[in-house]
């Protein structure tokens, strides 16, 4: 008996050696999986985000948060929360269940319980992930998208005072700076928590990137040949108050900016005092006033040394149109014009494009406004021809590039805000020119009778803000440390 | 009379009988300990084994959290004061930063550093440049840019962490700085110790060659490739991934066996800051 007894002890000691050897090595491999998996899912919040950033993005905020969740600009103390709960967590207690501690350790203690908070939901508690799929998400809890400033991120950017400054930061392409130049840097920080509680925080600092347009040079640049003269423009033979002003105006409409050329084009024929663009404007007080540019009315000038040579060419403007139509926030079907006009419509009662939102809208072949009483925001591609109604107006930019052809003969009191590019890249059958010079474009706001419309004027703070975003660039990448 | 009659027998063992049931109980009880003993060889075997690995598994994921925060920030967010910002994500030397330097393998290549026969970026050494915390409460507000060092010294990886300073050379100012990290790296053996894992561990030790800790793909102007074959595009600057490698021993070969117990551990850092 004493002896079983004994035995059994001795066994029981090997056994326990055992159990314990292996259990370490269970949690040893057991850490470094977690470890690896905690980032991976922290890093799935910030590339959701980054990617619902892009208004083109099907899931896109713009598309799927209330209106409130990204103002632009974002200033400092406004914060956007995207929650991603697990199956057995309600979203409102996310944010206490899983606390922000990082913010306050950025913009100073308490700054979170006075910031304006805005909430949404990951894509994976959204239809059909959720309900109709029920697939597992990552296991991030929230991403935070806010305003930076010197001061959160305790680096004293461009240009360089010497201090840390409370204002939102901007990336003009080199440098983060406080001067507001660029497209303002965001902050995107995402926390993951593993069932078995591990925690990671990882955080970018992104920025939008604007796809690379032509040049605006020009209130109105009429695109052509940089040999002969091809272009034409025709103004409303009898309206007064159109004008096409090569003078800056701000967003306001106030002109403060420096002046540009009233119309631009590529050759000097094109410029002539004979040439097909100031004979097409009425002489008399509309030619000797409503013009104004860099000199007096009519400011007619031959631009095309602004344009990079590999946009001088059709396929060298073909290619940046097709950047744009793949990178539209909306393209407008082409059924029929009463089915355009309607689509535009909704997106301005969707509130998707207002002013605070300027979308880049693309039509894919003619556009027909004709009775369309609203005006758009943002940069408007038509590819085919552009009839235009004055009821109408557009703010940002326009681009009838393709075809080539704006027509205009109704009344109306709209007006266009930044800048009109005219060129023509493809023939009537919507092939492609050849060669290296750009076809004839034409602008007739005199087609079967004199138009309407108070005309152009030219704003580079429209320009500016209509510029589509090709995606968001990560300027930078840190695991926070806890 | 009647005769008395003798005693019944009394119960008990006999010397055989306790002689027999001793042997039985030394058999048995020395097969216990031998067991036993046994036993706790393999353990102390095995718990020297998952202490290094372990520390390994550590460092692995050190090193991989440095190199995936490398190049932080980037010098488009400061006035391009060298502590404020990274200059490049890696550092080497000599002639940084302003000569880069062609990373090699066995140290070869021009990342020559003071120790002999070794490089930064190399196989067994890397400084990584990086704000590992800005928000760290003993720095704040003006936390500055580190250069963290891995070095493989003998059998002992090191670590250490010096301030980025202007002018300075980053293998001078970390070299002082280093601290034992991890223990029993046995990637940069001899031969003749090479030969000797691979009798227990054939598919360790490819050609009987050490293996590097450290081997790196470059950024191109096409996709990511091993720096030793990205031409013009091999630099510390354009590392994008370091995979790291790390062979362990226990401190003692096998108690029953006698023979070494190493453990293999490899993971990758990617870089996620944009190139400097």
């Amino acid at each position: 008996m004493l002896i079983s007894i004994f035995i059994l002890l001795l066994i029981s000691v090997v056994a326990i050696a055992l159990i314990v050897a292996s259990g370490t090595e269970s949690s040893l491999a057991g850490n470094y999986r977690s470890a690896t998996g905690v980032y991976y899912a922290a890093l799935a919040g910030l590339e959701e985000a980054r990617g619902r950033l892009l208004p083109k993005n099907a899931n896109s905020f713009k598309n799927t948060a209330p209106v409130s969740f990204l103002p632009s600009p974002m200033p400092i103390g406004y914060v956007s929360y995207v929650l991603n709960p697990g199956p057995t967590e309600a979203s409102g207690n996310i944010l206490t269940t899983y606390p922000d501690t990082e913010y306050d350790s950025e913009f100073g203690p308490g700054k979170l319980a006075t910031a304006t908070l805005n909430t949404t939901l990951s894509m994976w508690d959204s239809n059909p992930l959720k309900t109709s799929l029920n697939l597992p998400g990552p296991l991030y809890k929230w991403v935070r998208i806010n305003a930076v400033s010197e001061l959160s991120l305790k680096l004293d950017t461009y240009p360089y005072e010497g201090t840390k400054d409370p204002t939102p930061l901007y990336y003009d392409g080199a440098h983060l700076n406080d001067t507001n130049s660029g497209s303002q840097v965001l902050e995107i920080t995402s926390l993951a928590v593993l069932p078995n509680g591990s925690q990671k925080i990882v955080q970018y600092i992104v920025t939008p990137v604007p796809i690379t347009l032509p040049p605006f040079p020009a209130a109105l640049t009429l695109a052509g040949s940089v040999v002969s003269s091809v272009v034409s423009y025709t103004a409303p033979a009898t309206n007064n108050g159109f004008w096409v002003k090569g003078i800056d105006q701000d967003c306001s409409g106030s002109a403060t900016g420096p002046k540009v050329p009233s119309i631009g084009v590529f050759t000097s024929a094109d410029a002539d005092p004979t040439g097909p663009v100031l004979s097409g404007i009425p002489n008399g007080s509309i030619k000797n006033n409503n013009y104004p540019g860099v000199g007096g009315s009519p400011d007619v000038e031959v631009i095309y040394t602004s344009f990079p040579p590999s946009m001088r060419s059709p396929s060298g403007l073909d290619s940046v149109i097709q950047t744009i139509i793949q990178n539209a926030d909306a393209t407008v079907p082409t059924t029929s014009g009463s089915a355009e006009r309607t689509f535009l419509s909704n997106l301005l009662s969707s509130g998707a494009m207002s002013a605070s939102s300027p979308l880049t809208v693309v039509v894919n072949g003619d556009l027909d406004l004709t009775g369309w009483s609203n005006t758009g925001y943002g940069l408007l591609l038509v590819t085919g021809t552009l009839n235009y109604d004055p009821d109408a107006s557009w703010v940002g930019i326009v681009m009838v590039v393709g075809q080539g052809q704006v027509i205009g003969s109704k009344s109306g009191s709209g007006e266009f805000d930044g800048a009109i590019l005219v060129a023509r890249t493809r023939d009537n059958s919507g092939v492609l020119l050849a060669g290296s010079n750009l076809g004839s474009s034409s602008v007739n706001f005199n087609n079967g009778s004199s138009m309407g419309g108070t005309g152009v004027r030219y704003s580079n703070c429209w320009i500016q803000k209509s510029q589509p975003t090709a995606s968001y660039k990560i300027l930078s990448f840190h695991e926070i440390s806890q | 009379m009647r005769r008395i009659r003798g005693k019944a027998r009394q119960a008990g063992f006999t010397l055989i009988e306790l002689l027999a049931a001793l042997g039985i109980f030394l058999l048995v009880t020395g097969a216990a300990f031998t067991l036993l003993s046994s036993s706790q060889q393999h353990y102390q075997t095995e718990s020297q084994v998952l202490t290094s690995f372990q520390e390994a598994r550590l460092a692995l994921d050190q090193i991989v959290r440095d190199v995936n925060d490398s190049g932080y920030p980037p010098p488009t967010f400061t006035d391009g004061v060298p502590a404020d910002s990274a200059s490049s994500p890696f550092a080497w030397s000599p002639g940084y930063p302003n000569t880069s330097c062609q990373i090699a393998t066995g140290g070869g290549g021009n990342c020559t550093t003071a120790t002999a026969n070794n490089t930064s970026p190399g196989d067994f050494d890397l400084i990584i440049e990086t704000n590992p915390n800005p928000l760290d409460p003993t720095c704040a507000p003006n936390c500055k840019v580190q250069w963290i060092r891995y070095q493989l010294l003998g059998t002992t990886l090191y670590r250490g962490t010096a301030p980025k300073a202007s002018g300075d050379d980053p293998d001078a100012d970390t070299s002082t700085q280093l601290v034992p990290f991890v223990q029993n790296v046995v990637n940069n053996s001899s031969s003749a110790q090479i030969t000797q894992y691979q009798l227990v561990y054939p598919s360790m030790f490819p050609g009987g060659a050490p293996v590097p800790i450290f081997s790196y793909n470059c950024d191109t102007a096409a996709a990511p490739s091993p720096c030793l074959a990205a031409g013009t595009y091999n630099s510390p600057a354009n590392i994008r991934d370091v995979v790291v490698t790390l062979i362990v021993s226990a401190p003692t070969p096998d108690a029953t066996s006698g023979v070494p117990r190493i453990v293999q551990l490899s993971g990758r850092g990617r870089r996620v800051n944009p190139n400097q």
